[in-house]
């Protein structure tokens, strides 16, 4: 018997360390994205779509122009940066393109993005595309966040007017809040995902949140 | 080393349940719960944010001061050291990352009757592999064929997929050659009216405890031994000699002695572990030497990964030799010397091999989240 409690002993010790071993951390950032977002409004009031700029930093910048010809060195033209600008959304696909919309409460879906274009201005690289909805919603509250779940890339809201609302209907009122450095935050926001059980993924933590209040 | 009082077990007993609570929370965490968004779902841990968030920081910082620290060394020599520091800090918190080849290290070595310092060996030489393949996959794409980005990332996808698959044939093997162990030492507790077959049995998995003279050629009869290509050996051990008691219609359980591990042939199986780990280099040191190689000092950034790769072969060697001793501690606490002990020590590697197994399938199928490559 105390035979058995020992080895019961030592196999919860070993199973506990091994969990130690193998309990991946966190992944952190590689790709840092600095993001604008417009919500297009029909003139009926009701939402069709986001419009994203994403600006990436300059490693991956660096990277993503690897290897790609141009007339002069050093300058990128639209159309040379077509063909990365058509990977990038395809590639962008399959993480949903890190923007998830609830209107009142009930997520919505986007379609394949349009409008997308690729710019280089001041050794750095911008996305430009339109994310437009499965079908147009018009709700009394929608929340837009914009981010990566397995937080491989971090996205930051640009310091000066990150949001517009274009052709919004007056009374719509928009704010957004950014995601805190991650220790305070996280912590506060990880307790709620725990908690509410579902939902609980890591890099909702570093989201970007949009809330568009119409009456 | 035996537990004689009541309390130091209860007190055992008591750490046990909280780690293995932990183990489970954060088992189920990674295992279970699927992403809402349907992609790959990231470990979640969500209740450590403090720590975590101040790590997340740390690298953060340390990465991005990177690209402007080989700017910097264009025109100053001298950040090129900064480079190096940063590299190397990064290295360290990195590891504690997924997708570095802790868990399967870890696990290789607890399911084989691994030695502390081979894992230290064997985690500098993976994280050596790790970094020269990364050189190589920027060298050959990027610098010689001045490929495209996408070029790239689709030869990292490929690379990925087949570590993914190494590490699951890698655990099939172990599963294979510990489940054998496991089995056969389950069935030696079943006729428990003959304690000194028990004895016997055990007492050969009592390694390099309980023997100075280890025949070795013995070894190679038994049938679960064939599996592993080892030859030579060296004991760390002299205790005092003990009467090695064989009796093979027994249910002869026989891994192999880790001073057999030792030996030249020995590391020809561990170069199977440096390859399975090795293979899959980090996203960001592929970043840096893209990078470096645009700002013309290539040479800079491939010190630079090199340096990367020290600093995550400390921290994974750290984490390899917690996992060795606590296999000790829990080989000790389960007093292997009788048959129960045996059994759970057999049942400890093949459940390590299991993981391994696991991990691969795992990475596979996308229930696992690694590192992602850097397609976008």
């Amino acid at each position: 018997m105390a035979g058995a409690i020992r080895s019961l002993l030592g196999l919860l010790l070993l199973g506990g360390s091994m969990t130690l071993a193998a309990n991946p951390a966190q992944a952190h950032p590689h790709v840092w994205i600095t993001a604008t977002s417009e919500l297009i409004y029909a003139p009926d009031g009701s939402v069709t779509g986001v419009r994203h700029a994403w600006t990436f930093d300059d490693m991956f910048t660096t990277y993503a122009l690897q290897g790609i010809e141009t007339k002069t060195k050093g300058a990128y033209s639209r159309e040379e940066l077509t063909p990365l600008a058509q990977t990038n959304v395809e590639s962008l696909k399959e993480f949903a393109y890190f923007t998830f919309a609830k209107a009142d409460g009930k997520k919505e879906k986007f379609v394949d993005p349009v409008d997308y274009y690729l710019e280089y201005k001041d050794s750095a690289l911008t996305l430009h595309f339109t994310l437009p909805l499965r079908a147009p919603v018009k709700p009394k509250e929608l929340v837009v966040e914009v981010f990566d779940p397995s937080f491989f890339i971090d996205f930051t809201l640009a310091d000066k007017n990150p949001i517009k609302l274009v052709g919004a209907p007056a009374a719509c009122q928009m704010k957004f809040e950014r995601p805190n450095d991650g220790s305070a935050g996280a912590q506060k926001i990880g307790e709620q995902n725990f908690l509410s059980g579902a939902n609980a993924n890591y890099g909702a933590m570093f989201a970007n949140k949009i809330t568009v209040d119409c009456p | 080393m035996r537990l004689k009082s009541g309390l130091a077990r209860t007190l055992a007993l008591g750490v046990a349940v909280v780690v293995v609570v932990l183990a489970l929370d954060s088992a189920i965490h990674v295992l279970m719960a699927q992403n809402p968004f349907g992609g790959p779902r990231p470990p979640a841990e969500p209740q450590s944010g403090g720590i975590v968030g101040w790590l997340l920081a740390k690298q953060s910082e340390f990465y991005r001061e990177m690209s402007s620290t080989i700017r910097a060394a264009k025109s100053d020599g001298s950040a090129v050291w900064t480079l190096l520091a940063i590299s190397f800090a990064y290295g360290i918190f990195h590891a504690a990352g997924p997708g570095h080849g802790k868990a399967v290290i870890s696990s290789y070595l607890v399911a084989n009757q691994e030695t502390a310092r081979r894992g230290i060996v064997l985690s500098f030489a993976s994280a050596l592999m790790q970094s020269l393949v990364a050189v190589v996959i920027v060298g050959i794409c990027a610098w010689l064929l001045n490929a495209t980005a996408k070029t790239m990332c689709g030869a990292e996808k490929v690379i990925e997929i087949a570590s993914y698959a190494l590490i699951a044939a890698f655990g099939a093997r172990l599963v294979w050659t510990k489940g054998g162990g496991f089995f056969r030492a389950l069935q030696a507790r079943q006729p428990v009216l003959t304690p000194a077959m028990a004895t016997a049995a055990a007492a050969s998995h009592h390694h390099g405890h309980d023997h100075d003279h280890h025949d070795h050629n013995h070894a190679h009869a038994h049938a679960n031994v064939a599996h592993h290509d080892h030859d030579g050996h060296h004991h760390d051990h002299d205790d005092h000699g003990h009467g090695h008691v064989h009796d093979e219609h027994c249910g002869h359980s026989h891994g192999p002695t880790p001073s057999e591990l030792a030996g030249p042939g020995g590391w020809r199986r561990g170069l199977s572990a440096i390859f399975t780990v090795g293979i899959r280099p980090c996203s960001g040191a592929i970043l840096v030497l893209v990078f470096a190689l645009a700002q013309g000092l290539f040479w800079a950034g491939i010190a630079a990964t090199f340096v990367m790769g020290l600093g995550t072969a400390i921290t994974v060697a750290t984490i390899a030799v917690i996992a060795v001793s606590a296999k000790d501690v829990a080989r000790r606490l389960s007093g292997a010397s009788d048959g129960g002990g045996a059994l759970v020590m057999r049942g400890l590697e093949f459940a390590a091999a299991g993981m391994v197994l696991l991990f691969g399938v795992g990475l596979l199928l996308g229930y696992i989240a690694a590192e992602r490559v850097t397609c976008l």
